[in-house]
């Protein structure tokens, strides 16, 4: 099933991305302590495709998704969402964008502790003073099974829990993208479990786009493609992962890390 | 340990600057007043010393004894007795002098500087030169003539006075016309801080303060190696011994020093009530701030607990840490101070009273106060967040969420409860209290203080109530209206500490201001109701009189009906002094109007008198009742019959009496102090009062007051109040401001990570501007309406004792300056959130992912 977007934004042109970027960099600092996080990285993220961004630690997987998602921004090169140029935004116009287009889910959870998780969930709509689609609403919350919870405070909930909630409210204003920076980092296996699955049946069932940054091979096996990223630069692709065939790749950077 | 501490303190400077701040307010008012009260003091003893640098004795005349024979001279001081104090053994100088008072009026009319003990007059006695040493001439000539006198440099350039103008003034009586032949300069520090001194030439001023070739006093200098008070002995071998007496220049020295400090302690304590309320307040703000240190600080504490720091160096540190912000602010505090005394005079000087002028005096005592009262306050308020972090656990150091504060809200609902009880027990029975009496007095002070502190230590408890009620309005703006309301809701303790202060000003200020308004209406009303008069002229004080000649010239005025004069005296009765007006018992009821509960003034005169209600009351008097009195100078009691106990009148004192018999034995006999003029319907008008002026001679003693004026001065003392309560609340919604920045600033710091997610989930700057300000609105709207709740009641409690002072008191809501005062505190809260509203806004989104 697709979706219908809500929002005034024109009809993407280039039907299937639902963002990208192009020639992406970013340097950090400079003189001496320059680092380059990011090496003119271009990637495309299809419509209703789970994505998952691998690398080790330092690798720039981080400081691409803060990019891509209008968070932060790249020192040259340009980030797309759907049709919409980020690099060309003023701070109103990004945050009306991330708020209407973006979903996000992060590791910390980072509810608002004096909401409860109904409040949490339609705060992005509450934000931009619109009422929630209540079937959609509906739908969203039993799939995440919080029905029975609605009434507590993030403090009353379990991290799987609370992470159900940060889902839901990622997917309760219907976003073009999800992002979501380490999601399952947190949580215990099963729980993680859990989340990954509500984010794949989110793909699969609701037609929504994720894109996910992880260092779990056992995460990264959710998704219907992997792009690993080392060094700041893609440097490899993968379609229907398996944890092990994701973790082959992994040992291959470690040993070329190793001898570089 | 120390070195934790400096670290401390220099890793949160920003956090402390608030805190700094509000102690360093305390201690600029407390040193400020010190500095101020002692300037004041130098400047009064001053104004009201004689110079006694090389005077030794001084003879002066001694009151005749009552009954004496009429026909001795009035005095013993003249030539011959100074010709003969001259030759005393150990005499080198004999100084006649003839001392007085005058008061002029300056070039347009108007009078000059015109206040007791400020305006001294004396006679230019020319020594052997031809010259009078005291008084060196800088322009024209020494007066010589019975219409001729000299005034000081300082009197001429204040009153645009020249040589060769006509000057009018008054000494005692009428107004005379003299002319001005010569300025004079002069060290008499009477003068000098703000006062005008006149000299005539000997003849007349001996008229005037004595009688003809007399001398009011004859000052003497030592010659070398004889002592003051063997100069003393030898003299008073010489003057005769009933008529005369001696005193040393150290004995009236130390008489003055007494009587100035009387003087001068009223001044020092209307600031101090600022200083205190300053640093009572800006307490709060250190507690609240040395809490939240400390609770940002747990992981960090517990650290130290567990790598073995003991308990008593955790306290330690975190007072050291107290003790270098209070060194901080009190320095910082009394340089402000020093501004704040030298800007004092000026402020107060404006009722009208001057202030004597001087150099500020710094003594040591503001210094220490400064250090004592800045760091003592802030090590004590430090000192219940210190043994909040001697508890943290070790174990604290490993845990990662941040638990909130656990409040003992039953503990502190039972602890507010019990002050709110006797607070409310002791205001209560006020509103049926008949009079202000001491007792009456006192537990209202108590009451309202106690009521404050209940309100204090339960306003976190009615925090959360409060904050949903004012909610539903802040709600109205959406998600950020509410999570506004989440926030304040968070920590109601903080929260309760942050509004505390303006609780505090505005209850203070809502309660005075309903009184105040109160008081001024009924004194209106009550001025209306005495006076029956349109126009009160009078004495500035009962030691003068009126000219008893411009009685009938008032009478002859335009526009005037009828005058009638009343003369003002004491009444020694039932171990008090009271004020009694001697009237004519025939016109009195037309220009005063007296609600007599039994008898009437008809029956006034000699031997009977009739009194106020609250004498009536005191002395247990009724109509027809004998008392002991004495009126005036007279020594001895005699017996008075009451003839009319009449209600409370201002205009008519605490008791009537008739206008002879009040006269006979008054300070000046024979005079009057005030004339009750009632003039043609429709014919109150400036032109009428300048009318009345030219009728009593420009007068500079005299006031020449229609009903506006009167009620003002009446008001006076209320009036005075209020500026300062107005002074108070502007120093509480200054603290308070800092209080909410500082509070704020905190909680947005500890929020970042919300924020940083707000904003990524799409809340733009605009929106988290709004949510912090409604956060400060909130906070404060909270304190104003707690504030108000209280000032409201101990208004309606304490009132009750205003009605006993004052007649016709009843309770009248400022409604205007009720609502200034809770838009401006509004508008604190607003104003107050700008900055941590900004610094929340430019926290990038991405602080919600970085931190962790």
């Amino acid at each position: 099933m697709t979706t219908v977007p809500l929002t005034p934004y024109p009809p993407n042109p280039a039907p299937g991305i639902a963002a990208a970027t192009t020639d992406l960099t970013k340097v950090y600092g400079g003189g001496d302590t320059r680092v380059v996080a990011l090496d003119r990285v271009s990637i495309g993220f299809r419509e209703s495709e789970f994505t998952a961004i691998m690398g080790p630690s330092g690798c720039g997987k981080s400081t691409l998704m803060h990019c891509a998602a209008g968070l932060d921004t790249p020192t040259s090169g340009s980030v797309r969402i759907g049709t919409t140029e980020l690099g060309a935004l003023r701070d109103r116009p990004l945050t009306r964008l991330r708020r209407d287009r973006i979903g996000f889910v992060f590791q910390a959870f980072n509810l608002l502790p004096t909401l409860t998780a109904l409040e949490n969930i339609t705060l992005p709509l509450s934000i931009a003073g619109r009422h929630p689609d209540q079937q959609w609403l509906d739908r969203v919350v039993s799939m995440v099974g919080l029905s029975g919870r609605l009434d507590h405070r993030p403090a009353q909930l379990s991290g799987g829990q609370q992470q159900r909630v940060a889902v839901a409210r990622a997917l309760a204003s219907r976003p073009a993208i999800i992002f979501g920076d380490e999601p399952t980092g947190n949580l215990d296996s099963r729980s993680g479990a859990e989340v990954l699955g509500f984010l794949r049946d989110s793909v699969r069932e609701l037609g929504q786009t994720v894109v996910m940054v992880t260092h779990d091979p056992v995460a990264a096996g959710y998704a219907d493609r992997v792009v690993f990223l080392s060094d700041g630069r893609l440097v490899d692709e993968m379609t229907r992962p398996t944890p092990d065939r994701i973790l082959d790749v992994m040992k291959r950077f470690d040993t070329r890390a190793r001898t570089s | 340990m120390l070195r934790t501490a400096v670290r401390n303190v220099l890793a949160h400077k920003a956090r402390l600057v608030m805190t700094v701040l509000a102690v360093c307010l305390g201690v600029a008012f407390a040193s400020g007043t010190l500095v101020f009260a002692d300037s004041a003091a130098a400047a009064y003893r001053a104004a009201a010393s004689r110079n006694f640098a090389d005077i030794a004795v001084t003879v002066t005349a001694q009151q005749a004894p009552a009954g004496a024979a009429a026909d001795q001279p009035d005095s013993v001081l003249d030539d011959v007795l100074a010709r003969r104090l001259a030759a005393v053994p150990g005499v080198a100088a004999v100084r006649p002098s003839v001392d007085g008072w005058a008061a002029l009026n300056a070039a347009d009319g108007t009078p000059l500087r015109v206040r007791p003990g400020a305006n001294p007059a004396a006679a230019y006695v020319p020594g052997p030169d031809g010259k009078d040493r005291r008084y060196p001439l800088t322009a024209g000539r020494a007066p010589a003539g019975g219409d001729e006198i000299a005034v000081d440099s300082g009197t001429a350039a204040a009153g645009h006075l020249h040589v060769g103008d006509s000057v009018t003034l008054a000494t005692d009586g009428p107004a005379m016309t003299m002319r001005l032949v010569g300025i004079v300069t002069t060290t008499d520090t009477q003068v000098i801080a703000g006062g005008t001194l006149v000299l005539f030439d000997r003849a007349t001023a001996q008229q005037l303060f004595a009688t003809s070739g007399h001398y009011t006093a004859i000052d003497l200098s030592a010659a070398a190696g004889t002592g003051q008070s063997e100069l003393a002995r030898r003299v008073a071998a010489v003057i005769p011994p009933d008529r005369a007496e001696v005193t040393t220049a150290a004995a009236r020295a130390a008489q003055q020093a007494v009587y100035v400090s009387t003087l001068t302690r009223g001044y020092q304590k209307m600031p101090m009530v600022f200083a205190g309320i300053a640093l009572f307040i800006g307490s709060f703000l250190v507690i609240n701030t040395f809490t939240m240190l400390v609770t940002r600080r747990t992981r960090e504490i517990a650290l130290l607990r567990a790598i073995g720091a003991s308990r008593r160096q955790v306290v330690r540190s975190v007072l050291v840490e107290a003790v270098l912000v209070g060194l901080a602010a009190s320095a910082a505090g009394f340089v402000l101070g020093l501004g704040i005394a030298a800007v004092l005079p000026g402020l107060l000087s404006t009722g009208g009273e001057l202030l004597p002028d001087g150099p500020l005096v710094v003594g040591p005592r503001p210094v220490l106060a400064a250090l004592g009262v800045g760091v003592g306050v802030t090590v004590l308020a430090a000192w219940l967040p210190a043994r909040k972090a001697a508890r943290v656990a070790p174990v604290e150091a490993l845990r990662t969420a941040q638990q909130p504060p656990a409040d003992r809200f039953r503990i502190r609902a039972v602890a507010g409860l019990a002050l709110l009880t006797p607070g409310v027990v002791l205001l209560v029975p006020l509103t049926g209290a008949k009079d202000a009496s001491e007792g009456n007095l006192r537990s209202a002070m108590l009451g309202c203080g106690v009521l404050v502190l209940a309100l204090i230590v339960l306003a976190p408890l009615l925090a959360v109530p409060a904050i949903r009620l004012i909610g539903r309005l802040t709600g109205r703006s959406g998600i950020t209206g509410h999570l506004a309301q989440q926030n304040a809701l968070r920590d109601p303790r903080r929260t309760a500490a942050t509004a505390a202060t303006l609780l505090v000003s505005t209850a203070l200020v809502t309660g005075l201001t309903v009184i105040g308004n109160s008081t001024g209406q009924a004194l209106d009303r009550q001025a209306s109701a005495g006076l029956g008069a349109e126009y009160v002229i009078s004495t500035r004080t009962t030691t003068t009189g009126v000219d008893p000649a411009a009685v009938q010239r008032v009478t002859q005025t335009a526009g005037v009906r009828a005058a009638s004069a009343v003369a003002d005296s004491v009444l020694f009765i039932g171990g008090r002094v009271r004020d009694i007006s001697g009237v004519d018992p025939d016109s009195v009821n037309d220009v005063m109007k007296l609600d007599f509960l039994s008898g009437s003034a008809k029956d006034l005169g000699p031997g009977r008198i009739a009194v106020s209600s609250t004498i009536a009351r005191e002395n247990g008097l009724s109509t027809g009742s004998q008392v002991d009195a004495t009126i005036g100078r007279s020594q001895t009691f005699a017996k008075y019959t009451v003839v009319g106990v009449y209600q409370d009148n201002p205009t008519a004192h605490d008791a009537l009496g008739a206008r002879t018999e009040v006269q006979q034995d008054g300070f000046l006999p024979h005079s009057v102090q005030r004339i009750l003029v009632r003039t043609d319907p429709g014919s109150v008008s400036p032109a009428t009062e300048d009318r009345l002026r030219a009728a009593v001679g420009h007068n500079p003693l005299l006031k020449v007051q229609d009903r506006p004026a009167l009620v003002r001065e009446a008001a006076g003392t209320m009036g005075n109040l209020l500026t300062l309560m107005y002074g108070l609340l502007a120093i509480g919604v200054v603290i308070a401001g800092l209080g909410i920045v500082n509070t704020l600033a905190i909680s947005v710091a500890e929020r970042t990570r919300e924020i940083g997610v707000l904003r990524a989930i799409g809340m733009d700057r605009a929106g988290v501007r709004r949510m912090i300000r409604l956060e400060a609105v909130t906070v404060a709207g909270f304190g104003t309406l707690l504030g108000l709740a209280g000032g409201l009641f101990g208004a309606w409690a304490v009132g009750a004792l205003a009605n006993g002072a004052v007649k016709q008191y009843s309770l009248a809501l400022p409604w205007g300056t009720l609502l200034l005062v809770c838009l401006l505190s509004l508008a604190v809260g607003a104003l107050a959130a700008a900055v941590p509203a900004r610094r929340a806004a430019a926290l990038k989104p991405l602080e919600a992912v970085a931190e962790t």
